[in-house]
C-alpha cells in the first residue's frame, strides 16, 4: 500500500466512523424499512400430502370442523374410523381469516420435502434438492434475522419439525450470504423430550458461578488459540451464552414435566388420541408460551398415512384440525401474541386422483402423491392456504374459491407481515412469488 | 512592418512554443512516485501439527468423547440414544454441552484428582492436550495454562477437561 492510498483509505474510513456511527449488529445501516402488519407469523406447514377432495371440497363431509365452516357428515363408511374428539371454544378459523380454497404448488416433485423445501424458502425445488444438505436458498428464517434490526436472537426463530430425516437441514441454507449465522433453533421434540433422550441427557454436571467463570476463562483461551481454524457456522446455528443458559433452564423444565406425566395429554383429549402431530403442535406451543418468537414455524404429516390407510389419513386430518385451532388458541392466549400475530396453514402438496391398490378395513383405497396427470389435472399440486390474523390486519371471513396464490407465495407474506421485504435483495426476491395481498386489509 | 511579416513571425513563436511545449512534455518526465509500505501484510500464521480441517461427525464426536473420558468404547445403544438426541436440536454446541456434563455426570468418567494435577501442572497439561487434542502444546499454551492453573485455585481437572471437550479445537480433527 503506499502513502498516499494508506491516507486515502484513513481518511474514508474516519470520515465513514463520523458519518455512519450507528452500523447496526446485521451489517445494516438502518432499521428494516417495511412497516410490520403483526410482530409475530407462526407458518404451520399441514403437511404430509392433503388432497383438496378431503379438506376444503368436503367430498367425504367436513372432516375439518375446526377449520371450515358447514356441517357435513362424515361419510358413513368411515365415520366409524374417525375418532372423536372434545369441541374446543370459538367459530371455526375460516370465520376469522381468508381461505384460499384454490392455492398451487405448482412446480417441482410432489415430495414432502420438496414441497417443505419451496414453503420454507419461497423458491420450487425443480432443479436439485441434496436430502442431505440444507438448501441452496435462504429460508426464511435467515431473511428474518438477517433483514430485521435490530437484529434479533435466535430465540426467536424457531422450526418445529414433526420428524428428523432431512427436516433439520431446513433451519438454514448454503447460501453464503446468509446460512447459519442466520439460522433458527430447530428442535424435534418426539425425539429430543424422550424417554431416550432423557436417559442420556437430563443428568448433567452442573456447575456454579464460579466453576463457570473458571471454565469459561479456559474455554476462551483454548478458543483463541485455534481462533484461525474456526469457522462460525460449523456448529450451525449458535445461542449466545445467555440465550443458551436460557435453553438450558427451558429443557430441563420440558424433561422434568415429560417424565412426570405431564406430556402424555396436554389438551385432555385422551391420551391415546394425542398423535405425533399434535405432541408436535403441543411443543411448538410450549415455545410461544416461553419465548414468544417472532417467527415459529412448525410442521405436521401424520395424515401421510394415506399410502396405506385412507380413513386413518381422514382421522388424522380431523387431528390435525384440531391442533391447528388449539394453536391459534394458545396465541390469542398469549400476552404479547394475542391480536399481534398471524397464523398461516397450507399443506406442503395435495395427494393424487386415483388410488394405489391398499385397502383399508373400511373398505377404502389408499392414495399416493406421485404428480399423477388425469387429463391435464394434477390434484397433487392442488392445495389450500389459510391465513388467520387480527381484525384490521388480516380479511375476516374471506373465501377465495377461484385458483390464487402458490406456496412461493408464502416467504414473501410472511417478509411483508414482518416489514421486512423491501429489504431483501432484489436478486433474491426475484426468484420468489408474490405478497399474498388478497388476505390483507 | 508589414502586415506579410508581422503574420510569419507570430507563425514562428507559435511552432516554436509547440516544440518547446512538446519538449518539456516528453523530455521532462516526472520519475513516478516512490512507494512507500506504512502498513504491515497480513500473515497467516499457522502451528505445525494443529492443521485440523474437518469437522467432526455426530458419531465420531460421541464416540471419541466417551472414549476420552471413560477409557472404552461407548454402547451401541447409548450411542443410537445420543445420536438421535444430537440430531434433533440445531444448536449442535449446546447439545455437545449437554451431552459433555451428562458424561462428567456418569460414574466410571477418568478424571485425575486436583493433587494428582498440582503434583506436576506442566505434565498435566501435556496429558490433557494429548488425550483432547492428539497433540502437545506449545511453549506459549503450556506456560499459558501453567500460569492459570498455578494462580487460579478454583481451577479443577474436571473444569479443565469440560472446557477442552467443548472447545472449538475439539469439534475438529
Amino acid at each position: 500500500m503506499n502513502r498516499r492510498k494508506f491516507i486515502k483509505q484513513s481518511l474514508l474510513a474516519t470520515a465513514g466512523a463520523t458519518a455512519f456511527p450507528y452500523i447496526l449488529p446485521s451489517g445494516r445501516l438502518f432499521a428494516a424499512s417495511g412497516a410490520r402488519k403483526a410482530d409475530h407469523v407462526v407458518f404451520c406447514l399441514f403437511a404430509g400430502g392433503v388432497r383438496n377432495f378431503e379438506s376444503v371440497h368436503k367430498m367425504d363431509g367436513n372432516i375439518m370442523p375446526h377449520i371450515l365452516t358447514g356441517s357435513e357428515a362424515i361419510s358413513p363408511d368411515i365415520a366409524g374410523g374417525i375418532d372423536y374428539l372434545p369441541p374446543l371454544s370459538g367459530s371455526p378459523l375460516q370465520t376469522i381469516g381468508t381461505l384460499f380454497k384454490e392455492f398451487r404448488y405448482n412446480q417441482g416433485p410432489t415430495g414432502h420435502f420438496n414441497g417443505h423445501t419451496t414453503a420454507m424458502t419461497g423458491v420450487y425445488t425443480t432443479t436439485d434438492l441434496n436430502i442431505k444438505a440444507p438448501p441452496v436458498n435462504p429460508t426464511v428464517f435467515e431473511y428474518y434475522r438477517k433483514h430485521t434490526s435490530p437484529a434479533t436472537s435466535a430465540l426467536n426463530a424457531w422450526w418445529v419439525s414433526n420428524a428428523l430425516g432431512p427436516y433439520p437441514a431446513l433451519n438454514y441454507s448454503t447460501d453464503s450470504n446468509y446460512g447459519a449465522l442466520y439460522g433458527a433453533n430447530y428442535v424435534q421434540p418426539g425425539s429430543f423430550i424422550s424417554q431416550s433422550a432423557y436417559n442420556v441427557l437430563a443428568n448433567p454436571k452442573n456447575f456454579n458461578s464460579q466453576q463457570l467463570t473458571s471454565s469459561s476463562k479456559i474455554k476462551n483461551m483454548l478458543d483463541k488459540n485455534f481462533g484461525s481454524q474456526y469457522k462460525p457456522g460449523d456448529a450451525g446455528v449458535e445461542n449466545t451464552s445467555t440465550d443458551a443458559a436460557t435453553l438450558n433452564t427451558f429443557i430441563s423444565n420440558c424433561y422434568t414435566t415429560a417424565m412426570s406425566g405431564g406430556y402424555d395429554d396436554p389438551w385432555g383429549v385422551g391420551a391415546a388420541n394425542m398423535n405425533n402431530d399434535m405432541r408436535n403442535v403441543f411443543f411448538a406451543e410450549n415455545i410461544i408460551t416461553t419465548f414468544k418468537p417472532e417467527l415459529l414455524v412448525v410442521n405436521m404429516q401424520d395424515v401421510d398415512i394415506c399410502h396405506s390407510d385412507f380413513t386413518s389419513y381422514c382421522n388424522n386430518l380431523k387431528k390435525a384440525s384440531y391442533a391447528l385451532a388449539h394453536l391459534w388458541q394458545t396465541i390469542q392466549n398469549t400476552p404479547g401474541m394475542a391480536n399481534n400475530t398471524v397464523l398461516i396453514a397450507t399443506p406442503e402438496h395435495g395427494r393424487n386422483e386415483t388410488a394405489n391398490t391398499l385397502m383399508d378395513q373400511y373398505g377404502r383405497y389408499a392414495l399416493d402423491h406421485t404428480g399423477e396427470d388425469v387429463n391435464g389435472r394434477i390434484l397433487s399440486r392442488e392445495i389450500f392456504c389459510l391465513i388467520l390474523g387480527p381484525y384490521g390486519v388480516v380479511k375476516q371471513n374471506t373465501l377465495h374459491s377461484t385458483p390464487m396464490g402458490e406456496s412461493i407465495d408464502i416467504v414473501p407474506t410472511i417478509a411483508d407481515v414482518l416489514g421486512f421485504y423491501t429489504d431483501i435483495p432484489m436478486s433474491y426476491r426475484n426468484k420468489m412469488g408474490s405478497i399474498l395481498t388478497q388476505a390483507f386489509v | 512592418m508589414n502586415m506579410l511579416a508581422l503574420t510569419n513571425s507570430v507563425k514562428y513563436k507559435a511552432v516554436l512554443l509547440l516544440i518547446l511545449s512538446v519538449g518539456i512534455a516528453t523530455g521532462c518526465k516526472k520519475e513516478p512516485p516512490a512507494s512507500y509500505i506504512y502498513d504491515v501484510n497480513n500473515v497467516t500464521v499457522s502451528q505445525d501439527g494443529v492443521s485440523k480441517p474437518n469437522v467432526k461427525s455426530t458419531v465420531e464426536f460421541i464416540s471419541i468423547a466417551y472414549s476420552d473420558l471413560f477409557g472404552n468404547t461407548i454402547d451401541q445403544a447409548t450411542l443410537t440414544d445420543l445420536g438421535t438426541a444430537y440430531l434433533a436440536f440445531g444448536d449442535k454446541k449446546l447439545v455437545e454441552d449437554l451431552i459433555i456434563r451428562n458424561f462428567l455426570n456418569t460414574q466410571g468418567a477418568e478424571i485425575p484428582t486436583v493433587a494428582e494435577m498440582n503434583a506436576n501442572v506442566p505434565l498435566f497439561i501435556i496429558n490433557t492436550y494429548k488425550k483432547f487434542y492428539n497433540r502437545e502444546p506449545n511453549e506459549f499454551e503450556l506456560w499459558q495454562f501453567t500460569n492459570l492453573i498455578t494462580t487460579d485455585t478454583s481451577v479443577t481437572p474436571e473444569l479443565v477437561y469440560y472446557a477442552f471437550m467443548t472447545s472449538n479445537e475439539y469439534r475438529y480433527y
